[in-house]
């Protein structure tokens, strides 16, 4: 039985600070929340580089790629169309629906990828909702939580206390 | 501590000396702040805005019967008349699709500037672009005269086994024009999650703690998730960019890639980029003026924006003014007598006055932006503003409908006179726009508000700085 032990904080170095002493501590997944991006949370939590970049790199090249070949296969193979007596594969006027369809696959793949692969979303039912006071993570709170084993989690919540955490609180996980 | 000269402790500068007007008014807290920004969605409802809603319905109306009556009936409603194919649609259409570039250009361009003044407008921007986008995109499916066949225009295989022509300048509009319009959407909704999940969280009601529940999908301001989150809106602005150069070029190629005097020239792409940002942020300033006025965004949006947003309009004003000096210059350089007879009908022929507007409006009205005072009132700045929305529409007119009245023979020469559905789609396409933007208004938050936390995080962290070497250099003195 795992258990979500949430901390809130007043200040980010306090934040920061209780998070690198608990990583140090070990035998807890954590995680940071706050409103907007926090300067030094990806290192703090030992996070790898974003994988974003390569994969929208590799959905923009498909697009592009499929974009051309949609051209060359319909008006170019499929149906030649002869028009001001320029050649069928025509490469230059190939190029304004290649580029867009390369950035429109691109663009696809970060929104849906971010939501869908990344975040995990939608999940609108999730442990940390579970705590009322939890709702100022979009407004104002700074909030730290530590997935951990359900014997484990009292110790945790002490520790938060002592590294100066505003309130604490357990969430028996149900999943 | 003694009060004489030499020992006098140095007060602080909270404020940039380069930077004479914030670009934030003061550090409120971030529940102080998340409160102000959302008082638009969670506040009681403004009679000023019920009324001014309940006015732009009305004239949507007249939209609605004018768009009902162009496809019962056929486009022969319109003033439009061979020479004259392109008239008020494609007008409307251009006009739009030019407004629609300020948003992304906030969005994107200057984000991957740094420009920090961006924060507070940029979805406002956005928003506007999506609704213009959303307007100019009707036109050229309704000028199609049996617009239910739109489809046809997608590349699918079909039974007669004909395609699209990937030749042509008008596919590539179709291509631009959707790929603009999903990325806008989506660039835009990116930067809303996190907003959302704190309308969410803000929320009282439970109806709209449920809406904007399901609108944030979850949301939880994970350190995870916010990493993520910045590179893919960082690429997203990185694709932007050369998108939103592409879209109006693509429009021009409409123009350019066509033999008519008037049409057939080579500076179209620049030009049209240059006035499409031109008249996009004249449409930022004009929605903006107000609304911050009433909804009370003055302390985000401060002086210093309109002052940016003023030069970038007196800016690209310039480069419009250029382009048409550069067109003229060529017509008369050319030798062409086509071109040129094309232009001189332009000034001195049946629309001559539209001529002058458009060079009143554009070249001559943006002028007065090189005095700080007048950039920096709101009033003088909306008039400007809304002088360069009539002047860039009548450049729309002047190239599209104008050069048509006369080709190469003077045998098929004829006037256009647009009928009342033509001003109704005008008119009722404004006032659609205005509807889904009081909408937005009203329903989603307007300023991006964990940008604007973040920017305040950052101001904050300057101040400190500033604040240590100022006390630093007085201990030294």
């Amino acid at each position: 039985m795992k258990a979500l032990v949430l901390g809130e904080f007043g200040e980010q170095a306090a934040l920061l600070d209780a998070a690198r002493s608990l990583r140090a501590r070990g035998g807890a997944r954590l995680d940071l929340h706050s409103p907007y991006p926090l300067e030094g949370a990806d290192e703090v939590l030992g996070l790898k580089p974003s994988t974003v970049p390569l994969v929208v790199l590799v959905a923009g090249v498909i697009g592009a790629i499929s974009g051309y070949l949609l051209q060359w296969y319909t008006v170019g193979y499929d149906w030649p169309l002869n028009v001001g007596n320029r050649p069928p594969h025509s490469p230059a006027a190939f190029i304004p629906v290649t580029f867009e369809l390369g950035v429109l696959f691109a663009a696809l793949a970060i929104f849906f990828g971010l939501l869908a692969a990344w975040f995990g979303f939608p999940r609108v039912h999730h442990p940390v909702f579970e705590v009322e006071a939890f709702r100022s993570a979009t407004i104002d709170g700074l909030w730290l939580s530590a997935e951990v084993e359900g014997k484990d989690a009292e110790g945790i919540a002490a520790e938060l206390r002592r590294l100066g955490a505003r309130q604490v609180s357990i969430v028996p996980e149900a999943t | 501590m003694s009060t004489g000269p030499e020992t006098e402790t140095v007060v602080p500068r909270a404020v940039d000396p380069l930077e004479p007007v914030p670009v934030l008014v003061g550090r409120p807290s971030d529940r102080a702040l998340t409160e102000s920004l959302l008082t638009p969605v969670l506040g009681p409802v403004k009679k000023g805005w019920l009324l001014l809603l309940a006015l732009l319905l009305g004239v949507m109306g007249l939209w609605l019967v004018a768009l009902t009556l162009t496809v019962f009936v056929g486009i022969g409603v319109w003033g439009n008349n061979i020479p004259v194919a392109w008239a008020f649609d494609i007008t409307n259409f251009v006009w739009w699709i030019g407004i629609g570039h300020a948003g992304t250009l906030i969005s994107a361009i200057l984000l991957l500037f740094q420009q920090k003044w961006r924060t507070s407008i940029n979805r406002f921007a956005e928003a506007m672009t999506l609704f213009a986008v959303a307007m100019a995109g009707m036109y050229p499916i309704i000028h199609l005269g049996r617009p239910w066949l739109f489809w046809w225009l997608i590349p699918y295989p079909a039974t007669t086994g004909v395609w699209p022509n990937f030749k042509s300048a008008l596919p590539w509009d179709v291509f631009a024009i959707s790929t603009y319009a999903t990325v806008s959407l989506l660039f835009w909704y990116l930067g809303l999650i996190p907003d959302l999940a704190t309308l969410r969280d803000a929320a009282a009601s439970r109806l709209q703690r449920r809406v904007y529940g399901i609108m944030s999908f979850g949301w939880r301001g994970s350190a995870r998730h916010w990493q993520h989150w910045r590179i893919g809106y960082l690429l997203m602005a990185g694709l932007s960019t050369p998108l939103v150069l592409s879209v109006h070029t693509i429009v021009s190629f409409d123009f350019a890639i066509s033999q008519l005097p008037g049409w057939h020239t080579t500076i179209f792409p620049p030009y049209f980029v240059a006035g499409a940002i031109f008249s996009g942020f004249a449409m930022v300033v004009t929605l903006m003026v107000p609304a911050r006025k009433v909804f009370g965004f003055e302390h985000v949006v401060t002086l210093r924006h309109l002052d940016n947003m003023a030069k970038v309009l007196l800016a690209t004003g310039l480069m419009v003014a250029y382009g048409y000096a550069m067109e003229w210059f060529i017509a008369w350089y050319s030798g062409d007598d086509a071109e040129w007879f094309a232009f001189l009908n332009r000034a001195v022929g049946d629309y001559s006055w539209i001529f002058a507007i458009q060079m009143f409006c554009n070249v001559v009205a943006p002028q007065v932006l090189w005095s700080a005072r007048f950039r920096r009132s709101p009033l003088a700045l909306f008039v400007v503003s809304i002088l360069v929305n009539v002047g860039m529409w009548a450049e729309r007119f002047v190239i599209i409908a104008v050069s048509l009245t006369r080709d190469f023979l003077p045998g098929s020469w004829a006037n256009y006179t647009p009928t009342w559905v033509d001003w109704s789609l005008l008119f009722g396409s404004i006032a659609t726009f205005g509807v889904l933007f009081m909408l937005f208004l009203r329903f989603i938050p307007a300023i991006p508000i964990s940008e604007v936390k973040e920017l305040r995080h950052e101001l904050s962290h300057g101040d400190h700085e500033r604040a240590r070497a100022a006390q630093a250099q007085a201990e030294r003195s």
